[in-house]
């Protein structure tokens, strides 16, 4: 090949092509991915779960080797360069010949090739216009549409289908190349990182997982979000109303699901998650005077002072999620809105008076009944967020391109044969001139043997309407 | 070999398809238990106990064509199959209708296809192929596969958000029907190794250490104290009970760790006499290793009575926590699927020892037989590469990542990479033959391990089917 390289290049350059090279190296990456799936990796567990899973020493030896986060580690990453250099050595080294294959097509056989072509059969004929003028009608019916090769004092026919199929195996691994290209490009350039949102907040800086944070040059807004569920409460739908602001336009709008991102710039942003805050949002009550008369109804945000009359307000200063009362304390259990409890003031401006109010009534610590005003609770509406995974990962179009080329590839590969016909005029050793038809595929060879049987009967057919001893077929390397 | 055999078949056939008889009436017992309900006759569960009795039936008759030799009871299988096919497709479609999606969002719906696409392929496989015998292999696991339907939770779960998509049904539809390829090739190249003239004894010491494996992985169950640890089950919520995040409460039912031991030990005893007499180069052993494997049948069936009994209605004391807790089949399918999969293969290891010349005379010729593996394997490959494209394609809109080296995702990939590695050498290598059948069985195992192993024996996260 590179016959001016030093005999040790060129013995790494053909240990490098060789497929054993290539299968030692697919078995290599079997192992340490599956030691990546039974062994637990950092990126993916809790340190805590780690701690309990290993000893602290057979830890220590596992993270020393990388075995807790394979598929960053460098030699894995090595490894996988390894891969495809070895798929680029090894089709670099047989492109060539292919390549043979496909741009310049053998049309015209000679005795050599005629007599070592496994699938041949001769047929008598009486002039070699008549012969060949039933071969081509023959192939044409077939679907193969042949050409006329001129010799110097005659011409043969040469027919082919499919010659793409020679570069199918090239095809299928380049589109291999393509898909760990795209692979690299996120490696390199690409970021995941986290943003919550509550409706009305806009917010232009990812969480990421190193804990950094990370501006976009945009700012995503949360108009709204929520949640259905279906009747026996498994979740049916989280969705978002999302607005991109640019330069303090809006650019656009979106309402995103599960399953249905937003992009914008190239940056996607999917619905990840969805929760309540516990925080109050708006709560409303019927307040009606303790004296008696019309009641009224109030919308009370967190720490808003609304006036139920010229004298007196009132106002949430306290809203506990998930209250319990320990020692004649009220003190919040979580933050899931489970047993909501509100504390309010209600004020008289004349008198000084200050009520504390509490729905629920909690005894010992409510005011309830000193109050000027009856507060009942109507509705409570708690805050919600909205978790989005954004991403950026420029490198998915090689990726997703690569599948479609593979796709394409592999039926190349396994359905699409490069199928070549020759039909050729020739004088036999007895001096009588034969036509000599020979088939070649590079795949599903028995699927075509059929046909050329049954080309070449119906070419004998054609022929000799009157049967005449049939010269011997396929399958002998014996010809003429 | 084989003619002395069939002398001694006689009676000890009887004795085996009393007790294969009885077994299999025991499990659609059981199965009938959880599945009989009042109502519409047509409902559901009835077409698919129908469809369970038809695949049973099949699997019984090609163990029937093993005791007597007569080629009709293979036609008759056939119709078998045909007709829980049939009941198969009418379950599918009244699931279908039912959940008002294709059964593809749990583990009981995703089965309920598996075992449709196999017995489909399967008729494919008799017509087309023209092998008329591959049903004693691929009816089995059919049948294992609807008795775990049977104990799974079934009700119409509506889908989940990240569920809600085409590329749930484009994802799985190339899953179901790539494995089933492969369950195919597995079938076909076990074939290819018949005709090829691989000896018995090869099959005896294959199938000693294919169950001895499946008992080494349920002896990780044992309890120092010879008890056999099982998954708690709550009853009400029909449900695994958890402990914490991902971690299971488990429960010990005592003396049940011991029976699994001495089966285990039932179940090495022919490789061990095998290993022996090759040894010894003495073919009095061999004899006394398929003696032993008929033992190990009958122990093995011993076994999985016993652990059916315990399992189905009891409180046991765990290990973990205070007090008893309840446990049901339910917990413990794969435990369950494991078991009757190692009798299967035993039983089919006796229909070959029987009836080898009968096989050999119904079956396509070795070099057949390897060529359509291949073929087979030429469709199941690009089946797979698209199933893990469309899984990408679908994880990057679901989850903003196209690839997270997930254990579902990698060892998907390893699968690909073991059937690329079986293409590699077979087409510019030249193996083929017995390398190829070889490679074509390890990937067999390698999907198996992808379908159910990462779900129920890695470590950790995501456990979704």
């Amino acid at each position: 090949m590179l016959p001016s390289l030093s005999s040790a290049v060129r013995k790494t350059w053909q240990t490098l092509s060789s497929i054993k090279t290539g299968v030692v190296l697919i078995i290599l990456v079997v192992i340490f991915s599956a030691a990546g799936t039974v062994i637990l990796q950092r990126p993916m567990t809790d340190p805590e779960d780690m701690a309990r899973a290993y000893s602290p020493a057979m830890l220590r030896f596992l993270d020393a080797a990388g075995l807790t986060d394979v598929f960053h580690a460098r030699w894995f990453v090595a490894l996988m360069i390894l891969v495809s250099c070895s798929i680029v050595a090894a089709s670099v080294q047989r492109f060539p010949n292919a390549w043979r294959y496909f741009a310049r097509p053998y049309k015209s056989p000679d005795q050599n090739f005629r007599r070592a072509l496994p699938l041949q059969a001769s047929i008598p004929i009486r002039d070699e216009e008549h012969g060949l003028g039933a071969a081509e009608a023959v192939l044409r019916k077939h679907g193969f549409k042949s050409e006329r090769i001129v010799r110097t004092d005659s011409f043969s026919l040469f027919s082919e289908r499919n010659r793409i199929s020679e570069m199918a195996v090239y095809i299928v691994h380049a589109s291999l190349l393509l898909i760990f290209l795209g692979g690299i490009i996120d490696a390199l350039v690409g970021w995941r990182g986290f943003l919550m949102l509550t409706p009305g907040k806009a917010s232009n800086q990812i969480e990421m997982k190193t804990g950094f944070s990370r501006s976009l040059p945009f700012s995503i807004r949360c108009d709204a979000a929520g949640e259905e569920t279906y009747t026996d409460g498994t979740p049916k739908k989280y969705w978002s109303k999302l607005a991109v602001v640019d330069n303090g336009r809006e650019v656009s709008r979106k309402e995103i699901v599960v399953n249905d991102p937003m992009v914008y710039q190239g940056v996607r942003f999917y619905q990840a998650s969805y929760g309540r805050t516990g925080t109050l949002d708006e709560l409303v009550l019927e307040a009606k005077a303790a004296t008696g008369g019309a009641s009224q109804q109030i919308s009370l945000a967190m720490n808003q002072a609304v006036a139920l009359d010229p004298d007196t307000t009132v106002q949430v200063v306290e809203f506990i999620p998930d209250f319990v009362v320990q020692d004649g304390h009220v003190y919040a259990r979580s933050n899931q809105v489970v047993n909501p409890a509100v504390h309010m003031i209600v004020a008289s401006k004349k008198t000084m008076a200050v009520v504390h109010y509490w729905l629920p009534e909690i005894p010992g610590i409510a005011e309830n009944a000193s109050s000027p005003y009856l507060l009942e609770p109507k509705d409570l509406k708690t805050g919600v967020f909205t978790g989005l995974e954004v991403s950026h990962e420029p490198g998915q179009w090689a990726v997703w391109a690569g599948v479609v080329l593979m796709a394409i590839g592999l039926t190349f590969v396994f359905y699409v044969a490069h199928l070549r016909l020759w039909v050729v005029p020739v004088q036999n050793g007895n001096g009588s001139l034969v036509l000599w038809v020979g088939g070649s595929a590079n795949r599903n060879r028995d699927a075509f043997e059929e046909k050329f049987k049954v080309l070449v009967e119906e070419l004998r057919k054609e022929l000799n309407p009157v049967s005449v001893p049939v010269e011997a077929e396929t399958a002998s390397v014996a010809g003429r | 070999m084989s003619r002395a055999k069939v002398e001694q078949q006689p009676a000890t056939g009887t004795v085996l398809v009393v007790m294969v008889g009885l077994s299999i009436a025991f499990l659609l017992f059981m199965a009938f238990l959880n599945v009989v309900k009042t109502g519409n006759i047509f409902n559901e569960a009835n077409l698919l106990y129908a469809a369970l009795v038809f695949y049973a039936g099949a699997g019984a008759l090609y163990l029937g064509f093993g005791v007597t030799g007569t080629d009709s009871y293979i036609k008759f299988a056939s119709l078998a199959t045909w007709a829980g096919l049939i009941a198969n497709t009418a379950a599918v479609a009244h699931r279908w209708y039912e959940a008002g999606h294709p059964p593809f969002a749990s583990l009981y719906e995703m089965l309920l296809s598996f075992v449709w696409t196999l017995a489909a392929l399967t008729l494919v496989a008799e017509k087309r192929y023209g092998v008329k015998v591959i049903g004693t292999v691929t009816m089995p696991v059919a049948i294992v596969g609807v008795v775990l339907m049977q104990l799974l939770r079934s009700e119409v779960r509506p889908l989940v958000p990240a569920l809600q998509s085409t590329w749930l049904h484009v994802h799985v539809t190339l899953a179901m029907l790539a494995y089933a390829a492969c369950a195919l090739s597995f079938a076909l190249a076990m074939m290819f190794l018949i005709q090829d003239k691989m000896k018995t004894e090869a099959f005896l010491a294959a199938t000693s250490i294919f169950t001895a494996g499946i008992y080494t992985a349920v002896l990780t169950r044992f309890e120092g104290w010879g008890g056999f640890n099982v998954v708690a089950w709550d009853i009400e919520n029909k449900q695994e009970v958890f402990l914490s995040r991902g971690v299971r409460l488990f429960v010990t039912i005592p003396d049940l760790g011991w029976l699994m031991l001495l089966v285990f030990a039932a179940v090495l005893a022919p490789l061990v006499l095998y290993l022996w007499s090759a040894f010894k180069k003495n073919a009095n052993f061999l004899a006394l290793a398929n003696r032993a494997i008929f033992i190990s049948i009958l122990l093995q069936t011993l076994a999985l009575i016993f652990f059916l009994l315990r399992t189905r209605d009891g409180h046991y004391p765990s290990l973990d926590a205070e007090g008893l807790y309840a446990t049901s089949l339910a917990a413990s399918p794969f435990i369950l699927s494991a078991l009757v999969g190692g009798i299967f293969a035993n039983l089919l290891y006796l229909l070959l020892l029987w009836r080898r010349t009968d096989l050999e005379r119904l079956l396509p010729g070795a070099d057949n037989l390897d060529r359509i593996t291949y073929k087979t394997i030429c469709i199941a490959f690009p089946l797979l590469t698209l199933m893990i494209a469309a899984g990408a394609f679908w994880a990057n809109r679901a989850w903003g990542s196209y690839w997270n080296w997930d254990p579902k995702e990698t060892w998907a990939a390893i699968t690909w990479l073991v059937y690329a590695g079986y293409l590699h050498m077979r087409i510019t290598r030249g193996w083929r033959g017995r390398r190829a059948a070889y490679f074509a069985i390890l990937g067999f195992a390698v999907v198996m391990f992808t379908f159910f192993g990462v779900t129920y024996l890695l470590p950790g996260l995501h456990a979704y089917a």
